[in-house]
C-alpha cells in the first residue's frame, strides 16, 4: 500500500510538469496547427538557463524562473515572427520538418557551446526529502509541483477569463471567423507561440533540479510531450493537463509494477493505442 | 546523354581511391555513400509515397543488429549478413506498416517515432540477444581472397567498393520504382489518397510494399555500417537523431528525385564530417540549419531545383 501511494505521489508530482510542457505544445497546435518538434529544446534551454543562473550567480532556480519565463516569452515571439511565420501556411508536414530542423539546430548549438556533459544542480535543501505520513517527497520536486500548478492555473484563468484569452481561443476554433470578428489573428499567433515557449522553458527551469541535463534531453522530452497531448486530445488544454498527470502516474507505476527499463515504452504503447482507436484523445475533445 | 553522365560519374567515383589516398577522404566517401542509401530508403517512403516517417532508424538498427548477431553467434559472414539484415528490416516493417498506415500525415509521422522508440528500448533491454547498452563488437573479420590476394579488412578500400555497389543498387532501385506500376500508385496516393482509393488502388497494400522496399535498403545500409565500424550499440544505430538525419538528407537533396539522396548526402555529410574533424561535436547543427533553409527557400531540394532550372532553360 505504501509503495502504491508513494508511486502515485511521484507520478502526480512529475506529471504536473509534464502537463505544463504539454499545455504549451497543445495551444501552439490548437491555434496554428504547428506540430512543434522544437518544443523539447525549449525545455532544454530553460534547464540550462536555471543551471547557469545557479552555477554562475548562485541564484535559486525557483527564483530565476521569474527572469527566464518572460525571456522565453519574448524569445518565442521573435522565433515565430522571423523563423516560423512564413512556413505555417505551407502545411502541417512542412512545419513539422522545419521545426525538426530547428530542434536539431538548437540541440547542437547547445552541444557546441556547453558540451555534452551531464550536469546537475545540487540544491542545499534537496538532501533530505519531506516525510509527510511516511511518504518521501523531494523538496525541489514539491516546490516545482506547486509552481507548475500556479502557472498552469494562471494560464487557464488567462484563456478563460480575459478578453485576449477569449480571442485566442476563438482563433483556435475558427481563425477565419475570428478574423471577421475583428480579432488580429497574426498577433494571436505570435502571442500563442510566445506563451507556448514560455511554458516549455518555465517547466525546464522547474525540472532542472530534479533531472540530469544534457543538450539532447529535448528529444526524449518532445517524444513524451506528443504522448501527453495525444492522450488528452491534440489542441485541448484540459486534455493536456490530464494527459500529463496520467503519463506521470503511468510511468511511475510502470517503473514499480512492470519494469524500470520499459517504463518509457509503456507511454509509447498507450500513445499508439490511443492514436489508433481513439484519435480524438481519451476524453474525446481534441481535433483530429 | 543523361545515362552517359551517370556512368561517367560512377566511373570517377570508382577510381577515386586511387586518385586521393588520404584515409579521411575515403572514410568521408564511405559515409556519403552509406547516407545516400539511407536517404534513398527514406525517399521511397517520404518522397514517392509522401509518408513522412520519423522512425527509419528502426530499420537501420534491425539490419545492423541482425548482421552483427548472425556473424558473432552463428558465423554467417557479413556479406550475406547485410542482405539478411535487410530482409529482417523488411519483415519487421510489415506489422509496423499495418499499424502506422492507418494514420495520416503528421499522425503517421508521430506514430513511426513512437514505434522506433519502442524498438530502441527493446534493443537496449533485451540483453541476452543484443548485449544491451554495452553493444556488440567484431574483433576479426573472416579472411577473403579476391583475385588470388587476401583482402585487407584494415584498409577502408574494400568497404568503399562494397558500399559503392550498394549505393548504385539503391539508386537503381529508385529509378526502377519511379517507372514501375507501384511507383505510379505511390505518387497517386501521395497527391490525393482518397482519389487514389476511389480509382481502385489498394493504398494500404501499395504503402506497405513501398515501406518493405524502403526498410530493406535501410536494413542493408545498417548492416553495412555495423560491418564497417565493427561496433554498434543501441544509441549508434537506433537513435531518433538518425531517423531525422535520413529525413534531412532526402529533403535537402530533393524529394522524389532519383539522384536527390546522393546530392543531399554529398552536401550535408561532407560539410558535417569536415566540421566534426575540427570540433568533434555538434556537426548536426548544419543539418538543422540547411533543413530550415531548404524548407523555407527551396522545398524541392538542391537536385530538384537544378532540374527545374534546366527544364525552364531548355
Amino acid at each position: 500500500m505504501e509503495t502504491f501511494v508513494q508511486s502515485l505521489v511521484n507520478g502526480v508530482l512529475t506529471g504536473s510538469l509534464y502537463a505544463m510542457i504539454g499545455v504549451g505544445l497543445t495551444i501552439i497546435f490548437g491555434v496554428m496547427r504547428i506540430i512543434n518538434m522544437a518544443h523539447g529544446d525549449m525545455v532544454m534551454l530553460g534547464m540550462y538557463g536555471a543551471f547557469w543562473a545557479f552555477t554562475l550567480w548562485r541564484i535559486d532556480p525557483f527564483l530565476s524562473i521569474v527572469v527566464w519565463v518572460p525571456a522565453a516569452f519574448l524569445g518565442g515571439m521573435i522565433v515565430f515572427r522571423f523563423l516560423l511565420k512564413k512556413i505555417v501556411p505551407a502545411g502541417e508536414l512542412n512545419t513539422l520538418l522545419y521545426t525538426a530542423g530547428l530542434s536539431l539546430f538548437l540541440a547542437n548549438l547547445a552541444l557546441l557551446t556547453w558540451s555534452g556533459d551531464y550536469r546537475t544542480i545540487k540544491l542545499p535543501y534537496a538532501l533530505m526529502p519531506l516525510r509527510p505520513m511516511g511518504i518521501a517527497v523531494p523538496i525541489p520536486l514539491a516546490v516545482a509541483f506547486g509552481m507548475a500548478i500556479l502557472i498552469t492555473a494562471l494560464l487557464y484563468w488567462f484563456l478563460s477569463r480575459t478578453p485576449t484569452g477569449r480571442a485566442l481561443r476563438a482563433t483556435a476554433q475558427e481563425p477565419e471567423a475570428a478574423a471577421l470578428m475583428g480579432i488580429n489573428v497574426g498577433y494571436m499567433n505570435v502571442l500563442t507561440f510566445g506563451l507556448g515557449t514560455a511554458l516549455a522553458c518555465g517547466a525546464g527551469v522547474l525540472l532542472a533540479p530534479s533531472l540530469y541535463l544534457y543538450p539532447t534531453v529535448g528529444q526524449i522530452l518532445v517524444a513524451k510531450c506528443f504522448v501527453i497531448v495525444v492522450l488528452g486530445g491534440l489542441g485541448s488544454v484540459p486534455g493536456a493537463i490530464a494527459g500529463g498527470i496520467l503519463l506521470g502516474v503511468v510511468e511511475s507505476f510502470g517503473a514499480v509494477y512492470v519494469s524500470v527499463p520499459y517504463k518509457d515504452a509503456i507511454g509509447f504503447i498507450i500513445f499508439l493505442l490511443v492514436l489508433l482507436f481513439k484519435p480524438s484523445g481519451l476524453f474525446g475533445v481534441g481535433k483530429s | 546523354m543523361k545515362k552517359l553522365l551517370v556512368v561517367a560519374a560512377f566511373f570517377v567515383l570508382a577510381l577515386a581511391p586511387w586518385m586521393v589516398r588520404d584515409p579521411f577522404f575515403i572514410h568521408l566517401m564511405i559515409e556519403v555513400l552509406v547516407w545516400t542509401v539511407l536517404g534513398a530508403s527514406w525517399n521511397i517512403l517520404g518522397g514517392f509515397a509522401g509518408q513522412v516517417s520519423f522512425g527509419h532508424a528502426a530499420f537501420m538498427g534491425t539490419g545492423a543488429y541482425t548482421t552483427m548477431i548472425l556473424y558473432l553467434d552463428l558465423g554467417v559472414p557479413p556479406w550475406y549478413g547485410i542482405l539478411l539484415g535487410g530482409l529482417a528490416a523488411s519483415l519487421i516493417s510489415l506489422p509496423i506498416g499495418f499499424i502506422c498506415f492507418r494514420l495520416r500525415g503528421p499522425y503517421f509521422a508521430l506514430s513511426t517515432l513512437a514505434v522506433a522508440e519502442i524498438i530502441r528500448l527493446v534493443a537496449l533491454n533485451w540483453e541476452s540477444l543484443t548485449a544491451g547498452p554495452v553493444g556488440l563488437l567484431i574483433t576479426t573479420l573472416p579472411p577473403v581472397t579476391f583475385r588470388g590476394e587476401s583482402l585487407n579488412w584494415e584498409s577502408k578500400i574494400p568497404f568503399f567498393y562494397i558500399v559503392l555497389v550498394i549505393a548504385m543498387g539503391a539508386l537503381g532501385a529508385t529509378q526502377f520504382l519511379a517507372r514501375s506500376r507501384l511507383g505510379a500508385y505511390l505518387l497517386a496516393l501521395r497527391d490525393d489518397i482518397d482519389s487514389a482509393e476511389a480509382i481502385g488502388i489498394n493504398t494500404v497494400q501499395a504503402r506497405v510494399a513501398g515501406l518493405f522496399l524502403s526498410a530493406f535498403l535501410a536494413g542493408v545500409a545498417g548492416g553495412f555500417y555495423a560491418w564497417y565500424l565493427r561496433y554498434i550499440d543501441p544509441d549508434s544505430v537506433f537513435s531518433i537523431a538518425l531517423s531525422v538525419e535520413m529525413v534531412f538528407i532526402a529533403v535537402v537533396g530533393g524529394l522524389t528525385t532519383v539522384a536527390g539522396p546522393l546530392v543531399g548526402a554529398v552536401f550535408l555529410v561532407s560539410v558535417a564530417e569536415t566540421f566534426r574533424e575540427h570540433f568533434l561535436v555538434g556537426h548536426l547543427i548544419f543539418y538543422g540549419l540547411f533543413m530550415m533553409i531548404a524548407i523555407r527557400f527551396m522545398p524541392e531540394g538542391i537536385w530538384g531545383r537544378l532540374r527545374l532550372k534546366r527544364r525552364i532553360g531548355s
